[in-house]
């Protein structure tokens, strides 16, 4: 075995698994659209079992082949032999950026920019005013991680907040009545930047259900589009900056889906140490999804929960999030919440699990494979005939709003956030009125 | 530069031959990286590996007229590929040259329920396939457990069966009408849409489970059933594993034919309990699970029949599933049964033989004795309802006293296979896999019939070379 490959190498008896029936050709978005065995985790899962073998070099068509990925993990959760080939794509980007580097723009970005918050707020900021001279079609934006990306690519996208999610929430928000938890907001970048009234109405609901939500201005990127990407060194560094800014939070929250398993996956790529793997578990046991801290940990009662009136008698579907469903085992909860919301109508779309086909940085990297994957998404939610697309991930919103946009459906697709607020007292009625965190 | 392999009788791909293939297909239909070459080189097998020099998706008919046209002219070998899902190494292009991947033409041209019959092309993957028929109250029977990734082009050249084909029978007696490609480029139609054709010799049955040697299948009429209104599924576990396989035979000859008779020994019922949770007996030696389809009153005579003779063979116990969603967690664990057994050892040395469904607790019970007498794990798994099994060798090729002894252990199992009457492949087909037990198993005049019959369609021996018969 070549003494590099010092990543992968930890994923061996993952890699060793696969027994090639090829069952993962029905799930893989990707190659369901490609038809190229090198897309199927089957072929990745060969290729790495070449390079451990020394029988294939780290070449940049090994790099293409393990790049074709969403990450999506549909595979995984139906491999027979559960093969995690999720570990070993992302370790052999580890281990190829290690030995190559990953494309400079993309490394300096990773490094500089995103682990410092003001100046990545600052780059979006300029580039925002620079946005209606964005050419259409592959953009300059392509080496800029997750969402950023998307800004290039001649899609329909979210303008760049006029104001910030720090700049317009306080650090600390006290709980409404007894204070039961003690919460950090793990904001993340889109919700920062783009969505930063989805960090807002969290926050309500957290600190209407008795939670006092600290909005830690250390937090970085979480480091998923980084990491995943196999530039370990610099989400090693972003992660132990937020286990640094989240210190003395009973729990960890997030509302984007792919912060949350980014979050939870410190210990399995990132770590240096047992003791540093120690501290990564501990805090990732910390780490709670929006929907899943509601209904798991705060055991929230239904009946507190009000539908936002503009969605009064509408008809919404779910899209679950890969990095919700399959990264986290998130699905039942923010079903309990839409079937809990009176005056709302919740239907299941078809597949409501299928990836939306962002998959961060690949939306931009394999740009036309990800619009087929996303119209998939379309005809599923058209044949549900709900109104509205609900779900809890920024990249996904991103996605989904452009596939329907440029199919001519005008839907809405929210987060979960935006959908209910809580009741602060009995007297409470439906239709009561303006957000108590107004922008300030 | 035109390089010889290292066999005599096909050429390597020119850089030029590349950029000819390109012309026909569109470059974005031929692929000859490094990597490229690598994904293409394996089956779903453990042990076949050989790289392609090109990699060639057609997407239409012509294409293929034309590739095969081309190869055939410059002696360049070509492998037919589906879903790359098979377990004889038929999909290895073993002799380099170029893999034809069908699975990019995958369109379903024509569902028809007043004829029972769909029209598609060869690429559609089994999967799509009976989802699309679902829709409209039919479905395809042959059930490869590969149908998530199988293609109808590949179901039809390993001729393939599956639980079902217990009552239902395999492929071939589903196939109406091939389009397909001679290797010297010409398409021609064999067959049609009719149920009753003896128009001339029954080439669509010569091309079923001709293994990709004849000529390139690139659209088929299918025969298709209604799907059956009702199921049942029925699981009986005995304390004696040739006693399970003696209950299979007493339930044909009861007069019952259910879908499906899955057989499970003690090793598959422990696995399925460590994957899934499920709690299966693992008292258990063995266990049998029954599907019978059809109407109500028929799934409810023919359940009472098993539930009968089990008891009447000493069943240890007799479960019938509540209902649709406990029958599916069964159907699943036995599928999960399947990759425990694949992934249970470094290489698993999976077999195919099938025997008389009569002789077959007799066959069980000299598999056991070989594989004792070697000390050597096994695990008898199959499609007991038509006495196709699955023995299966734990080993590991890196090893090799032990992978020697594994391999000697197989050659006992084949040979004891034959010697009851039965075959050394049900439904996987030869290729590669099976070759060296051909010449030993059968008639040497059925092996030069066949080879005559290769030189007919394909003089120049271009298409699918090495496989089958050894050379």
């Amino acid at each position: 075995m070549p003494e590099t490959l010092e990543n992968v190498r930890k994923f061996a008896a993952d890699v060793a698994q696969c027994m090639k029936c090829g069952f993962c050709s029905y799930y893989c978005p990707v190659y369901r659209e490609e038809k190229d065995e090198k897309a199927l985790a089957r072929g990745k899962n060969q290729l790495i079992r070449f390079l451990l073998k020394g029988e294939q070099e780290l070449t940049e068509g090994f790099y293409g082949a393990i790049d074709n990925c969403l990450l999506c993990k549909t595979c995984v959760q139906y491999c027979p032999a559960k093969t995690r080939i999720d570990h070993a794509v992302i370790a052999a980007r580890g281990d190829y950026a290690a030995e190559r580097g990953l494309p400079l723009s993309k490394s300096l970005v990773f490094r500089h920019v995103l682990s410092r918050r003001w100046l990545f707020g600052w780059a979006l900021r300029v580039a925002s005013w620079f946005q209606f001279l964005l050419p259409r079609g592959e953009g300059k934006f392509r080496h800029l991680p997750q969402f950023l990306t998307a800004l290039g690519a001649g899609r329909a996208v979210p303008e760049i907040a006029p104001k910030f999610l720090r700049d317009s929430l306080p650090e600390r928000n006290p709980a409404v009545g007894e204070r039961r938890y003690r919460v950090g907001l793990f904001s993340g970048c889109a919700t920062e930047y783009m969505f930063p009234e989805v960090g807002r109405r969290i926050v309500d609901i957290l600190t209407g259900l008795g939670c006092e939500v600290v909005f830690s201005r250390a937090q970085a990127c979480c480091g998923a589009p980084v990491f995943f990407s196999g530039d370990l060194e610099t989400g090693r560094n972003l992660a132990r900056q937020n286990l640094e800014a989240f210190e003395g939070c009973d729990y960890i929250v997030t509302g984007c889906a792919t912060c949350g398993s980014g979050l939870a996956d410190y210990p399995v790529y990132l770590s240096e140490s047992p003791e540093e793997k120690a501290r990564f578990e501990a805090f990732a046991a910390r780490v709670r999804d929006f929907n899943a801290f509601v209904i798991d940990v705060l055991a929230a009662e239904p009946g507190r929960f009000q539908l936002e009136p503009r969605f009064r008698g509408k008809t919404v579907t779910w899209h679950d999030p890969c990095h919700l469903t399959r990264h986290q085992g998130v699905a039942a909860q923010p079903r309990k919440i839409l079937n809990a919301l009176e005056g709302l109508r919740f239907v299941e779309m078809p597949d409501a699990d299928r990836c939306c086909g962002l998959g961060g940085s690949y939306s931009i990297t394999h740009h036309d494979t990800s619009k087929k994957i996303a119209d998939h998404k379309v005809a599923g939610f058209e044949a549900s005939g709900a109104d509205a697309v609900v779900t809890a991930c920024p990249g996904c919103i991103i996605q989904l709003r452009d596939a329907l946009s440029r199919h001519g459906n005008g839907a809405e697709v929210v987060h979960i956030g935006e959908l209910f607020r809580v009741k602060r007292s009995a007297l409470d009625g439906p239709g009561d009125g303006p957000a108590p965190t107004a922008d300030p | 530069m035109m390089r010889r392999c290292r066999y005599a009788d096909c050429e390597m791909v020119t850089k030029d031959a590349i950029r000819k293939l390109e012309g026909i297909v569109g470059a974005a239909n031929v692929l000859s990286s490094e990597e490229d070459r690598k994904v293409y080189s394996y089956d779903g097998t453990s042990t076949w590996v050989h790289q392609p020099d090109v990699v060639v998706f057609p997407t239409e008919t012509a294409h293929v007229e034309a590739v095969l046209a081309l190869a055939n002219e410059a002696k360049i070998a070509v492998t037919p590929r589906g879903g790359g899902t098979n377990l004889s190494g038929g999909s290895v292009p073993i002799r380099g040259g170029i893999s034809l991947v069908m699975t990019r033409m995958n369109k379903i041209l024509e569902i028809s329920p007043g004829n029972l019959s769909a029209r598609v092309q060869a690429g559609v993957v089994l999967m799509d396939l009976q989802k699309a028929l679902a829709a409209k109250g039919l479905f395809f029977p042959p059930d490869p457990q590969s149908f998530l990734g199988a293609t109808i082009g590949g179901i039809i050249s390993e001729n393939a069966g599956g639980p079902v084909c217990l009552k239902y029978g395999v492929t071939k007696q589903y196939i109406l009408g091939i389009r397909a490609v001679l290797p010297t480029g010409k398409a021609i139609q064999f067959g049609g849409i009719t149920l009753k054709n003896v128009v001339g010799y029954d080439l669509v049955s010569l091309l079923t489970g001709s293994e990709g040697t004849l000529a390139v299948i690139t659209e088929a009429v299918l025969r298709l059933m209604p799907m059956p209104p009702a199921r049942k599924t029925i699981i009986a576990t005995f304390d004696d594993l040739p006693k399970a396989g003696e209950t299979v035979s007493a339930i044909l000859d009861a007069g019952t034919v259910p879908a499906k008779i899955e057989l499970l020994d003690n090793w598959v019922i422990r696995n399925i309990n460590r994957i899934t949770g499920m709690g299966l007996s693992e008292g258990a030696a063995a266990m049998l699970m029954f599907e019978c389809d059809g109407t109500d009153e028929v799934v409810a005579h023919d359940a009472e029949k098993i539930i009968g003779v089990c008891r009447r063979m000493g069943a240890a116990g007799v479960i019938v599933a509540k209902d649709a969603a406990e029958a599916q967690a069964y159907w699943k664990a036995r599928g999960a049964g399947f990759a425990a057994v694949f992934s249970a050892a470094p290489t698993v040395l999976a077999e195919d033989v099938t025997v008389p469904r009569t002789r077959m607790a007799e066959f069980i019970r000299r598999v056991t004795d070989i594989c004792k007498a070697a000390d050597l794990e096994v695990t008898v798994i199959g499609h007991a309802g038509d006495g196709n099994l699955h023995p299966s060798v734990m080993t590991d090729q890196n090893n090799p006293g032990h992978f020697a002894r594994a391999k000697r252990a197989v050659d006992e199992i084949i040979a004891a296979a034959v010697e009851f009457g039965g075959v050394l492949s049900g439904e996987h087909g030869i290729g590669l896999e099976k070759q060296k037990f051909m010449r030993r198993t059968q008639d040497p005049t059925f092996i030069d019939l066949m080879r005559q019959i290769k030189r007919i369609f394909d003089p120049n021996g271009i298409l699918n070379p090495g496989k089958i018969w050894e050379d």
